[in-house]
């Protein structure tokens, strides 16, 4: 007999809630059109194979000999050449000003020496700001210099040897961005809807007075939380199914696993993102406040769930923090989900630490929330 | 001229005892880049290592076992798991508990012996792009070494003649804290000025200012100035934190780093100051803040990925982020030791873009209500 009001102040705590977050038409499109794009460029923009490497060729021996070396060195793409200069310090100058990231410098008398048998001399320099991009360029130059037999050991080929270790990529072959990136995607995009928007809009109510106006209504604490959070919720299952379709249409992100277990794994995720979103409102008394204490639980949450770089190769006292952070276990299933075809057995693991996560989240909140009010 | 700047004063200080009114925000404020900065640098690492890493030995020879054995001592893998066959594989994946799986196939040691090739396989997880094309290049080199019987290292250290300038030992940290500093920057400058108009908008008290002769210049200028010390200060911090902490060289001049910071500062003060002039509420300011400056920033600036990768239309687009054209004068100025006069190129940038920023925030901001 009790449950008909309760629902009934429910429903209309969502209705203003959402009348008000939809009022303001720039609001709803913000939060559409951020993560679509983010989607787009990261789509585009991530090649993590690192090629076409600007170089600068310095060719001070030019003979049919050095001009043959420096075309075999761009055949495959991982260099690309940018320019031809005269002399090493020329060559210097493009790395310093960041319009090459590799020079190759084939010195006088490199015929000569090669004529000679005597093992000639190239000098390759590699740009290290770019630690990344370094380590691939010195690797592939190294293998190149050997294979030609210039300026080694000995001069001498190296043996060959007769064991290979073939590599293989499972689950997303071709190493396809977006196909990684997605659930990384999703996952910031959800924190951001429900985190960041939940604790600047309750801290907003508490700004300009509205919270008191509600709490002299006969509705409950807990009916308003649920009332406020539900329909973020709603938003954020709309932004998953989105980005899903999206994904899929543009980038052929694939989808192998239940629709069930996606369904549950965004839920659990959304239960915890809500509860701090919550939390950090309960702890400001300004939307300045919320907004910096918002972003900073997301921008640490964003960088240890392992979405930009892997979690095996954090320092290991960092990595038992990253359990904490739900971001990374909603990764996780989304990527075994959407990749390998995981079920709900496999991420048994992910889904139990998310729902003891969001359970404990919520509860402080809403004991924070409540103590709060009274 | 006069007015102007007593009426610029008078915003600037309404401005600063708002700030100051709110030590907690000041607090977050200046204690949020400092963690960004320490998670950054302590815990992200660009150099993929300890990658679990499970292994089926079908051989169960001496040959096998050294090629496990070399695969891990090498430091790029950790041995997680032994599994039986390789129908387990497809589970240890799917649960995530590994990222590569090494088959060393049956006979691998007898082939060997005949000089035959002989073929073990490492499969990897391409879920997470990054590991797994560090694995793979990793892998190949290791295997290489260990079957011509050299130290397991030597064919990934640098040949006799590859030089690396600038960053000899190739410390990501270097790449990676620059990177985070104009991606701090970026996103606290911006963030700190998209609530000042709007929370001005939400809370009625424009009107009150529209009231007083000030103009929108001087509105604009004034409520920039404050966030401007504060910004700097962050930026010191950052600076000298970063150089401490993880022994960020300064190779150049002082004067140059600190031209081309205030000028990103700036531009990116300017930014949330549009932002916030177009929202009037701090929520979808905060919002757009995050889409015009920090975003583009964070994916286009070739902090993350590099620019050269991209297709053609996106690196048009990146010519349109100051963050890029501040990471490279940093970079430069940091690791090369490069002077005004190589990055002058990049300081005119910043300097337009500052300029553009802030005139049309004047511009948009429009002296009415609603």
């Amino acid at each position: 007999m009790k449950i008909v009001p309760i629902f009934l102040s429910l429903l209309n705590v969502m209705k203003k809630e959402l009348s008000q977050a939809l009022r303001d038409r720039r609001m709803v499109s913000t939060l559409i059109i951020a993560p679509v794009l983010q989607l787009v460029i990261f789509g585009y923009a991530i090649d993590l194979e690192v090629d076409r490497i600007p170089t600068v060729v310095c060719d001070q021996d030019e003979t049919p000999a050095s001009r043959n070396l420096a075309q075999a060195f761009f055949a495959d793409r991982t260099f690309r050449r940018v320019a031809d200069v005269a002399d090493a310090d020329a060559a210097q100058n493009t790395l310093e000003t960041g319009d090459s990231a590799t020079a190759v410098v084939i010195p006088r008398g490199f015929a000569l020496q090669l004529a000679r048998r005597e093992a000639p001399q190239v000098q390759i320099i590699v740009d290290g700001t770019d630690a990344t991009r370094a380590q691939v360029a010195m690797n592939a130059a190294s293998q190149f210099l050997l294979l030609h037999g210039i300026g080694g050991d000995s001069g001498a080929r190296p043996a060959l040897a007769t064991a290979s270790l073939a590599p293989r990529v499972i689950y997303n072959q071709r190493l396809k961005s977006p196909v990684y990136m997605l659930p990384g995607v999703l996952a910031t995009l959800l924190l951001n809807v429900t985190a960041i928007v939940t604790a600047m809009g309750m801290a907003r109510e508490r700004e300009t007075g509205t919270l008191e106006q509600i709490l002299v209504t006969p509705i409950r604490p807990a009916v308003l939380l649920a009332g406020k959070c539900l329909p973020y919720t709603l938003f954020g299952f709309v932004d998953v199914l989105a980005i899903l379709i999206l994904g899929n249409l543009i980038f052929d992100v694939p989808f192998h696993g239940s629709l069930a277990v996606v369904a549950l794994g965004s839920f659990l995720y959304l239960f915890s993102t809500l509860g701090i979103g919550i939390l950090i409102a309960t702890l400001s008394s300004s939307q300045q406040q919320a907004m910096l204490g918002a972003f900073g639980f997301v921008l640490p949450a964003m960088l240890l769930s392992g979405f930009m770089s892997p979690i095996s190769s954090m320092p290991a006292w960092l990595r038992p923090f990253t359990m904490l952070i739900p971001m990374r276990h909603f990764i996780e299933i989304m990527r075994g989900c959407l990749l390998k075809g995981a079920g709900i057995t496999d991420l048994a693991q992910q889904l139990i630490a998310l729902t003891l996560l969001g359970i404990a989240i919520l509860a402080i909140s809403v004991a924070r929330f409540r103590k709060r009010l009274t | 001229m006069r007015r102007f700047f007593r009426r610029t004063k008078a915003i600037a200080h309404k401005e600063v005892l708002h700030i100051v009114r709110d030590a907690r925000a000041v607090y977050l404020a200046l204690g949020l880049p400092v963690v960004m900065l320490m998670l950054f640098g302590y815990g992200i690492s660009q150099d993929v290592d300890h990658i679990p890493l499970a292994i089926v030995d079908q051989d169960r020879t001496p040959a096998s076992r050294h090629l496990s054995t070399s695969l891990v001592a090498a430091g790029d893998f950790v041995r997680e798991a032994d599994l039986v066959s390789p129908d387990d594989v497809e589970a240890a994946f799917r649960r995530g508990s590994v990222k590569a799986v090494l088959v060393i196939p049956f006979g691998y040691q007898r082939n060997l012996a005949r000089g035959a090739a002989s073929q073990a396989q490492l499969l990897v997880d391409g879920s997470d792009g990054t590991t797994a094309t560090i694995a793979m290049g990793d892998a190949a080199g290791i295997a290489q070494a260990t079957a011509s019987g050299r130290a397991v290292r030597a064919s990934l250290s640098a040949g006799p003649r590859v030089r690396v300038r600038f960053n000899p030992a190739m410390v990501s940290t270097y790449n990676m804290v620059s990177g985070v500093i104009v991606l701090i920057l970026s996103m606290v400058a911006s963030l700190l000025t998209a609530l000042t108009v709007s929370r001005e908008w939400e809370r009625g008290s424009m009107e009150q200012l529209f009231a007083t002769p000030v103009t929108r210049a001087e509105i604009i200028i004034g409520k920039l100035i404050p966030y401007a010390g504060l910004g700097f200060v962050q930026t010191l911090l950052v600076l000298t934190l970063g150089s401490y902490m993880f022994e960020l060289p300064i190779r150049g001049s002082l004067v140059t780093l600190f031209t081309c910071s205030t000028l990103f500062l700036l531009a990116m003060l300017g930014m949330g100051l549009l932002a916030s002039v177009i929202a009037k509420s701090q929520l979808v300011a905060v919002q757009f803040a995050m889409l015009l400056s920090y975003m583009p920033v964070a994916m286009l600036s070739g902090f993350m990925f590099p620019i050269e990768n991209m297709p053609w239309w996106l690196q048009g687009l990146s010519m349109a982020v100051p963050g890029r054209y501040y990471l490279t004068a940093l970079r430069g100025v940091l690791l090369k030791g490069n002077g005004l006069h190589v990055v002058l190129g990049n300081v005119v940038a910043l300097v337009i873009f500052a300029a553009a920023v802030l005139a049309l925030a004047v511009r948009r901001f429009h002296r009415r209500l609603m």
